[in-house]
C-alpha cells in the first residue's frame, strides 16, 4: 500500500495544512474575516483526514496498531487534538481556539519528525489487542486535556478585559474547559483501566507503581479534584483555569517526562 | 474578575452523622487527602524505590540522606504505612460521600438524578478497587518459578518462603521466536554454523569461513568463563562425496547439491573433527566420537532477511507446560507473555528466558482473589462515569429542548 500512496507526503501535507491552518485562523483574528475562519476549519478537516489515511495504511503495514513509539504516539497526539477541536467547532466558533489546536498539531508532527518513523517489529509484551484500546482512549484523554489547557490559557488572558465580548466569551471559555475536562476525564479513566487489564494480563499484576501509572494516577487526581471543585462548589473562572493548566502540566509529564526522566515498564515509549 | 460560586449539582448535607463522619465527608478532607497521595505518588516516582543501598549512597549527601529517606518511608513509598494509612483514609472518606451520595438520589429528579446515580456508582467502583487490593495483600500469593525443559515443579519462590502449589508443572518445551526482517530486498543465503549445547542450546553462530577460530563457551559454564573450546572450519564441498577408490571427500560439482563442512573442534583435552550436512543434519550422530562430544553442529543457509532469526527482536517467547495431578497429566498449556494459564486458582504468566540456555524459562504464578472484585470496580466505574458525563448531560440538553419547543 504504501507502493501507492508516498507516506512521507502524507505526513508532511498534514502537517502542512495544521500550518496552514494557524495561520488562516491567526489572519482571521486580525482580520475579523469569517472567509479565513472557514477556510482555518477546512484546513484542519484536511489534516485529519490525511492523518487518518496515514495512520490507517500504517497500521495495515505494519499489522497493529501504530501506537507503539514516540514517532507514533506524537503523531496520534497530533490527530487526538485536532479531532478534540472539531467535535468542540460544532457548537462553538471561536478562531483562536481554532488556531491554538492547529499549532498544537503541528506542533507535535512536526516533532514527530524528529524520531525514527520505520516501523518496527513489537516486543512480546506490546503484542495485545489491548495496544490499541489503552493508546488509543489515553491520547483522546490527552488531546481533550490539550484543548483544556489551550481555552484555560485564553480565559486567563480574556479575564483581563472587561468588554462584553470578552464576557462572553469567558462564558464559552469556561463551558469549554469543564466539557473537555469531563471529556478527557472519561477516557483518561479508561485508558488507565485498559491499561491495568492489559498489564495484568501481560505481567500478573494491573497495578506497579511504575511510574507512568503513578503518573497517570496523579494526573487523574488532579483532574478529578478539579471535577468536585466544578460540580460540588461551583468552581469556574481563574481558579478553575489554573487547575486545569496544571493538570495539563502533568499530563505533559506523564506522556514525555516521564518517557525520558524516569525509567519503567514504558520504557520502550522513548524510542 | 470574581469566581462564579454557583453550585451546580449540591450534595446536601447529611442529616445524619457525628463530627467524625462530617469531617471524612467533607470536600476539604478528601481532597486534602487526594493531595497528599499526589505529592508521596511524585516522590515515590522521583526518588528510587526498593534500591540497593550504594545507589542511595552515591549520591550527595549519601548516607545522612539515606538515613532521612528510610526513616521517612522515602525509599519504599508505596509500602510505608503512612501511604497505607492514606490509602485506608481515601477510603473512609469514600465510604461516607457514597453514603451521602446514596441519600442524594432520594432527592434527585429528572437529568440530574442520572448524574448522581452515577457519581453514586464511581464511588462504590472506586471502594471495590481498593477492596480488591486488600484481599490481594491479606489472601493473594505471588511466586515466581525457574526450570529447565524436562523439570517438574510443585511449588514457586516467594518473598514469604516456597508457594506450595496443589498440583505439578513440568516443562516440556521452551520456544523462542524471532521478528523476519521484512524490509529490504532480497540478498543470497550465507552459509552459516550453528553450535548448540548439548542437542539444544544455541551458544554460538558464525558464517563459514576457513581456518578462522571461534572461541565457544559452554551453557553451563559461570558467567565470564574463559573458552573451554575452539571451533574452526577446515573444509567445504558443494556437493560432497567419497572418491570410491581412495576413500578421500571430494566435490562432485560446485553446484550446492549436498554441501558440507569439516569442522575441528579443539579442547577438553583433544582435537576432533566431523563432517557437518547441510541436508543431512543427523548423518554421523551415531559415530560414538561425535555423539559423546557436548557440542553439535548445524550448517545451514540463511537468508539475510532472516539473519535476525538469532540476536535480532524477539517475537516471542513460549513455554508448554503440564500439569500433573496424582501422577497423571490433567492439562497441557502453551505459555506466552499476554497469554497466560489459569489452573487451580493459579495463574502463570511467562515472565522470562536466557538466551544463552534456550531450555530454561521462568513463570510468574500468581494467586489473587481480588481480582473479579477489581474488575467489577472498573466496570462499574466506567458506568458511573458514562452517567455522570453522557447520559446525564445528553438528558438534560434533550430535557431543555424540549422544554424550549413546548
Amino acid at each position: 500500500m504504501t507502493g501507492f500512496f508516498n507516506m512521507t507526503a502524507l505526513f508532511n501535507i498534514s502537517l502542512a495544512a495544521y500550518f496552514c491552518a494557524m495561520v488562516c485562523a491567526v489572519i482571521c483574528l486580525m482580520t475579523r474575516r469569517n472567509l479565513f475562519d472557514g477556510v482555518a476549519n477546512g484546513l484542519i478537516v484536511a489534516g485529519v483526514t490525511i492523518q487518518t489515511l496515514y495512520l490507517g495504511i500504517r497500521w495495515v503495514e505494519a499489522g497493529r496498531a501504530p501506537f507503539s513509539n514516540m514517532f507514533e504516539s506524537l503523531v496520534l497526539f497530533a490527530w487526538t487534538v485536532a479531532v478534540v477541536y472539531l467535535l468542540l467547532r460544532i457548537r462553538t466558533k471561536l478562531p483562536w481556539l481554532a488556531a491554538a489546536a492547529a499549532a498544537l498539531s503541528a506542533l507535535a508532527l512536526a516533532h514527530a519528525s524528529t524520531f525514527e518513523s520505520a516501523i518496527r517489529p513489537l516486543m512480546p509484551a506490546l503484542q495485545s489487542n489491548w495496544l490499541s484500546f489503552h493508546v488509543m482512549t489515553c491520547f483522546l484523554g490527552y488531546g481533550a486535556f490539550a484543548i483544556s489547557a489551550v481555552a484555560s490559557a485564553g480565559y486567563l488572558i480574556a479575564t483581563r478585559q472587561a468588554s462584553v465580548a470578552q464576557v462572553e466569551t469567558r462564558q464559552t471559555l469556561e463551558t469549554i474547559v469543564t466539557q473537555t475536562i469531563s471529556f478527557g476525564f472519561l477516557f483518561l479513566t479508561l485508558g488507565i483501566l485498559t491499561g491495568a487489564v492489559w498489564a495484568n494480563s501481560a505481567w500478573g499484576t494491573y497495578w506497579s507503581w511504575d511510574p507512568k501509572e503513578t503518573w497517570s494516577l496523579i494526573t487523574w487526581f488532579i483532574y478529578a479534584a478539579f471535577l468536585h471543585f466544578n460540580f460540588m462548589r461551583g468552581w469556574r473562572g481563574r481558579r478553575a483555569a489554573w487547575i486545569s493548566i496544571i493538570g495539563f502540566i502533568s499530563v505533559l509529564f506523564t506522556y514525555y517526562g516521564v518517557n525520558f526522566l524516569l525509567s519503567g515498564l514504558h520504557s520502550y515509549a522513548k524510542g | 474578575m470574581s469566581d462564579s460560586v454557583e453550585a451546580k449539582e449540591p450534595v446536601a448535607k447529611p442529616a445524619w452523622g457525628n463530627p467524625v463522619t462530617r469531617v471524612l465527608g467533607s470536600l476539604a478532607f478528601a481532597l486534602t487527602v487526594v493531595l497528599l497521595l499526589a505529592l508521596a505518588c511524585i516522590a515515590g516516582t522521583l526518588i528510587p524505590q526498593g534500591s540497593q543501598v550504594e545507589v542511595y549512597l552515591a549520591r550527595p549527601g549519601g548516607h545522612q540522606v539515606l538515613g532521612v529517606l528510610s526513616a521517612l518511608g522515602l525509599t519504599r513509598v508505596f509500602y510505608s504505612w503512612w501511604f497505607v494509612g492514606l490509602l485506608f483514609a481515601l477510603a473512609a472518606s469514600l465510604m461516607v460521600c457514597t453514603g451521602r451520595r446514596y441519600q442524594a438520589i432520594k432527592r434527585a429528579t429528572g437529568a440530574a438524578r442520572f448524574r448522581v446515580i452515577g457519581s453514586f456508582i464511581t464511588h462504590v467502583s472506586l471502594l471495590l478497587v481498593l477492596a480488591g487490593g486488600v484481599v490481594r495483600v491479606i489472601w493473594g500469593q505471588k511466586g515466581a518459578i525457574q526450570f529447565r525443559e524436562g523439570e517438574a515443579v510443585s511449588s514457586a519462590e516467594s518473598s514469604d518462603g516456597p508457594m506450595v502449589l496443589p498440583f505439578s508443572l513440568r516443562l516440556t518445551k521452551f520456544e523462542l521466536e524471532y521478528h523476519k526482517k521484512t524490509t529490504g530486498a532480497k540478498e543470497a543465503p550465507v552459509d552459516m554454523i550453528l553450535v548448540q549445547w548439548a542437542e539444544k542450546n544455541l551458544i554460538a553462530h558464525f558464517p563459514v569461513e576457513l581456518n578462522v577460530e571461534h572461541p565457544v563457551v559452554p551453557a553451563d559454564a559461570p558467567a565470564g568463563a574463559s573458552p573451554a573450546f575452539r571451533v574452526k572450519v577446515l573444509r567445504y564441498v558443494a556437493d560432497f562425496a567419497l572418491d570410491g577408490a581412495t576413500g578421500d571427500v571430494k566435490s562432485r560439482s560446485d553446484v550446492p547439491n549436498n554441501p558440507a563442512v569439516q569442522v575441528c573442534v579443539v579442547g577438553s583435552g583433544s582435537t576432533n573433527t566431523q563432517w557437518v550436512f547441510a541436508r543431512f543434519p543427523d548423518f554421523g550422530s551415531s559415530d560414538s566420537s561425535i555423539a559423546a562430544m557436548p557440542l553439535k553442529f548445524r550448517f545451514m543457509a540463511v537468508p539475510p532477511e532472516e539473519m535476525g532469526m538469532r540476536g535480532g527482536d524477539i517475537k516471542a517467547f513460549k513455554s508448554t507446560v503440564e500439569v500433573i495431578e496424582k501422577g497423571a497429566v490433567v492439562s497441557t498449556r502453551t505459555i506466552a507473555v499476554n497469554s497466560p494459564f489459569s489452573w487451580g486458582g493459579y495463574t502463570f504468566y511467562q515472565t522470562s528466558y536466557n538466551p544463552d540456555d534456550l531450555a530454561w524459562s521462568a513463570l510468574q504464578v500468581v494467586r489473587d482473589p481480588g481480582i473479579p472484585i477489581v474488575y467489577a470496580g472498573f466496570v462499574l466505574m466506567m458506568t458511573g462515569l458514562t452517567l455522570v458525563f453522557c447520559v446525564g448531560p445528553w438528558l438534560g440538553d434533550q430535557r431543555r429542548r424540549t422544554g424550549e419547543l413546548s
